[in-house]
């Protein structure tokens, strides 16, 4: 139930931004794919594309709206339980329907333009993932979207953020089989969010060392989780100085990944993208980084192994 | 003190996306991190100043904001993520592994400057 954004661009005649802000954290998403861009069956390019945003406040985004519907926080869920009921025409009580923040008539009016739309798509952001509900909000998202299918083509596609966050999924994805929580202490990948996610492990102060590879959790995470970092050995690569690298034990700088050092990054539709770097650069990549360090902690098992006479498994 | 429950907001704009590439050391970054944006009917029924400074606090902790009015809903505050609001955030992540990033419930309290005894 996705697509690339080649796809959006070139096919997309409706297009739903919810609990995002394109106009300010993703702002050529606009112009280089979903709106303004003539695309092979919308040769008109915005002219041949309606643009509904959905958010709890008026954003920057709302401007480069054709509808803006702002809901009242927290009722992300309840706005796409109702689409799914008037949907199947089935009969909602006005006033639940109001507690939305919209009207009865603005949310049937929204799922007679997704039906009649020939290809529809809904970004969603995090102010769908990381309120209330979170993946019960998503998943409402991607069951709407299964069941427009039955009039029309629709897909949806989440708005991910930051640099290659997608890239990390997509290869923990086929290196694992799973995206992200993943723990290989057994040997084998186990996958449980909640309890081998990051955010969980550090809150809970179940690690008693971390490696941080082009991330900045000391300015993003909770903090109980920053403190539990502070305790540890902490490990950080990255071209700058950082919240985290201040509390790290060890801070290694690295070449920035397209500027200075060669790499694939993946966009958010997940597609590859080799990067060429522009300059020259004194510090060492991320991955010569982990490949000598890799080296010298086989190296240190071997000698250790072997002074303890345990043979190592293959 | 006046005190008053509001649902919190922290996301990402344009200028701080910019100055996270600059350096997260800068005075510019910190400033935007720590400014929080209300709405100016719930900043007159505070009787918080442009300008001034708030204490918001969540289930989780609490941190000190600088305010300013902008276009926002009445009960609502929207603040640029950054240190100052990983000490209100959610700590628990449901078995999601995401803890809860945005739609904190908040109480919002007038911090006296110093030097001045009372706040309206």
């Amino acid at each position: 139930m996705t697509c690339t954004l080649g796809e959006v661009k070139n096919r997309a005649d409706f297009i739903v931004y919810w609990g995002g802000n394109p106009a300010e954290c993703h702002p050529r998403h606009f112009t280089k794919y979903t709106l303004t861009q003539k695309g092979k069956f919308v040769p008109r390019g915005r002219k041949d594309r309606t643009m509904v945003l959905v958010d709890i406040r008026e954003t920057p985004s709302a401007k480069a709206a054709d509808i803006f519907l702002q809901i009242k926080p927290t009722k992300d869920f309840e706005v796409l339980t109702i689409l799914r009921a008037l949907l199947k025409n089935q009969t909602v009580d006005r006033e639940l329907a109001a507690e939305t923040g919209l009207t009865l008539e603005q949310l049937q009016d929204l799922v007679d333009r997704m039906k009649s739309a020939r290809f529809g798509v809904i970004f969603f952001g995090m102010g769908i993932s990381m309120t209330r509900g979170k993946h019960m909000n998503s998943a409402a998202i991607l069951t709407l979207v299964a069941e427009l299918n039955a009039f029309t083509k629709f897909v949806a596609m989440p708005m991910r953020g930051h640099g290659n966050v997608t890239g990390a999924d997509v290869v923990m994805r086929w290196t694992t089989g799973y995206p992200f929580g993943v723990n290989l202490c057994r040997g084998y990948p186990r996958y449980n969010p909640g309890e081998f996610s990051t955010v969980d492990l550090l809150v809970r102060g179940d690690v008693d060392a971390a490696l941080i590879l082009g991330a900045d959790p000391g300015a993003t995470m909770p903090q109980p989780a920053i403190d539990h970092l502070a305790r540890i050995p902490t490990i950080v690569l990255d071209p700058k100085v950082t919240h985290t690298s201040r509390l790290a034990r060890v801070h290694i700088t690295t070449a920035v990944t397209g500027i200075s050092a060669t790499g694939t990054v993946y966009r958010m539709d997940e597609i590859p993208l080799p990067l060429r770097p522009a300059l020259k650069s004194p510090y060492p990549t991320d991955e010569e980084v982990i490949r000598r360090v890799s080296k010298a902690v086989e190296k240190k098992m071997a000698l250790s192994t072997a002074s303890n006479g345990i043979t190592m498994r293959a | 003190m006046a005190e008053k429950r509001f649902i919190m907001n922290a996301g990402r704009t344009t200028k701080q996306g910019q100055q996270i590439n600059v350096g997260k050391d800068h005075a510019a970054y910190q400033a935007i991190v720590s400014t929080v944006t209300m709405n100016p009917e719930d900043m007159k029924a505070l009787g918080i100043t442009q300008g001034g400074t708030i204490r918001v606090k969540s289930e989780c902790g609490e941190a000190n904001f600088l305010c300013q009015e902008g276009k926002v809903p009445e009960g609502m505050l929207f603040v640029p993520y950054g240190p100052p609001t990983c000490h209100l955030m959610g700590q628990k992540t449901d078995g999601t592994g995401m803890p809860t990033s945005k739609g904190w419930e908040v109480e919002v309290e007038p911090v006296a400057a110093e030097g001045s005894e009372t706040l309206k």
